[in-house]
């Protein structure tokens, strides 16, 4: 059963979903919209404390169940507010960036990337070029189509 | 089967039994297709255990399961059979402080490969299995109609083709002469090789299939040496909620990458998991894939060194590969 069948399938809108650290990312991404840069629109924030609180999973579920992108973002290495929660971060997600193919899941919509409080350009520059690389993709066709 | 093996492990017990809180072994299942675990602590017990091929189960996850079987006492010890893929076990688990060395009296059983009582069945229908032998290259299995041959390589569990580590790595006694191992460590993970060459779309079909299958009866979770949440799994507790009662393939396919990514780095490829699975999923090849990543990104192979760190429990600033 489908929600709200009114609406075509092919015409929902593309989801991402952007798990920003406290300390850095989420104020990069602040910075980038005082700085009025243009962002693109498809971009869901869940602000977490720390990289080193993203389990993996939150990226998997959100494939699983259908969220088109999942961008993940800290803290550059040896910045960590919290000293070392980005670096036991980087290997939990370096480890499934290479897994998720495997389970037929495609590895280019889950992407992990460093950005500091002051880089508001960088942000607009990665938050941009991943929500492209998405729209080129198009939607995650899921488990329900196979 | 086996019969010089087993009275030699009955010796070996016999002769530390006094100052053992007791044994886990196995000792003969139902039919003499099937073995089962077993616990002795009697001297006049002691018959009861045996080691074949039909010796299937991994168990130290008795060691740590709700009630853990350890000594009673400071100071004593308890004694547990292990096979050569046990043995990792048993260490990644000491890596991880869960149980300690000194606890433990280990009988390592150099093992030449399990025989996987499912694939027997498939070849050939059984009914009321009264023997079981190994006769050069081939399985002998008598029943009510008679007796069965089977090539004996045709007989063993998946597992045990690719198995790597035959002998126990930590053993306090080994029942007999170490054997050559099957495979290079190198070549283990060829099944996951043959999945790669599929399609990302035939991936995802071909595993949506099979998880579809799971009816989450949680046995994979349940074996697993290394599943030691215990009633704190994620895939049952309501806060945090992980998982619903839904039907549907998402939530199967999200409890196998639950279970797969908690043994990221730390699974020693038993094949409990698969072993159990009443439906035959093949959900050891997920657990091989994340350790061949961890192997190739971080060089380390789970169970092998028991001062060791599994990778993703730690980190190192300057690896920049990433």
């Amino acid at each position: 059963m489908t929600e709200g069948n009114s609406v075509l399938a092919k015409a929902r809108e593309i989801k991402i979903i952007g798990f920003l650290c406290n300390w850095c990312s989420y104020g990069g991404a602040d910075t980038a919209g005082v700085c009025r840069f243009k962002q693109p629109t498809d971009l869901r924030i869940v602000r977490i404390p720390c990289t080193g609180r993203m389990d993996p999973l939150f990226a998997a579920k959100s494939l699983i169940y259908g969220i088109d992108g999942v961008l993940v973002s800290g803290c550059h290495p040896k910045d960590c507010h919290y000293a070392v929660g980005n670096l036991y971060a980087r290997r939990r997600l370096e480890v499934l960036k290479h897994f998720l193919p495997f389970m037929g899941i495609d590895g280019r919509r889950f992407h992990y990337t460093w950005v500091s409080a002051s880089e508001g350009q960088l942000w607009q520059k990665t938050v941009t070029e991943f929500s492209d690389r998405i729209h080129r993709l198009g939607p995650n066709p899921g488990l329900s189509r196979t | 089967m086996f019969e010089a093996e087993t009275k030699r492990l009955h010796e070996l017990v016999k002769a530390v039994l006094p100052e053992l809180d007791g044994i886990v072994g196995w000792e003969q299942g139902f039919d003499a297709l099937h073995a089962t675990p077993v616990f002795v602590s009697r001297e006049e017990d002691v018959h009861r255990l045996m080691w074949s091929p039909l010796c299937v189960h991994n168990l130290s996850g008795y060691l740590v399961k709700t009630p853990p079987f350890l000594p009673r006492e400071e100071g004593r010890k308890v004694g547990i059979c292990v096979k050569g893929c046990d043995s990792r076990s048993l260490v990644a688990l000491e890596q991880e402080k869960f149980i300690s060395r000194e606890k433990l009296y280990i009988f390592g059983l150099p093992c030449e490969g399990t025989v996987d009582w499912r694939r027997v069945m498939k070849k050939i229908p059984l009914r009321g299995v009264s023997a079981v032998r190994r006769e050069g290259t081939d399985l002998k299995v008598e029943d009510a109609r008679g007796v069965h041959s089977l090539p004996w390589e045709e007989s063993l569990a998946r597992r045990c083709l690719r198995c790597a580590h035959p002998n126990p790595l930590v053993s306090d006694v080994l029942v007999r002469d170490p054997v050559e191992p099957r495979m290079k460590k190198e070549d283990v993970y060829g099944l996951v090789g043959e999945l790669e060459q599929q399609s990302l779309e035939e991936r995802l079909a071909f595993w949506s299939a099979q998880l579809d299958r799971c009816i989450r009866c949680y046995a994979c979770r349940n074996a697993c040496p290394l599943c030691v949440c215990q009633d704190r799994c994620i895939v049952e507790t309501r806060d945090p909620k992980w998982l619903t009662q839904k039907m549907g393939t998402s939530e199967k396919f999200m409890f196998h990458m639950i279970h797969s990514v908690h043994l990221a780095g730390r699974c020693t490829e038993c094949g409990e998991c698969e072993r159990v699975c009443p439906m035959e999923i093949p959900v050891t090849l997920m657990k091989e894939k994340l350790n061949q990543v961890t192997r190739e990104l971080l060089d380390y192979e789970a169970g092998i060194d028991p001062e060791a760190v599994p990778p993703l429990l730690t980190f190192n600033p300057d690896e920049h590969q990433m």
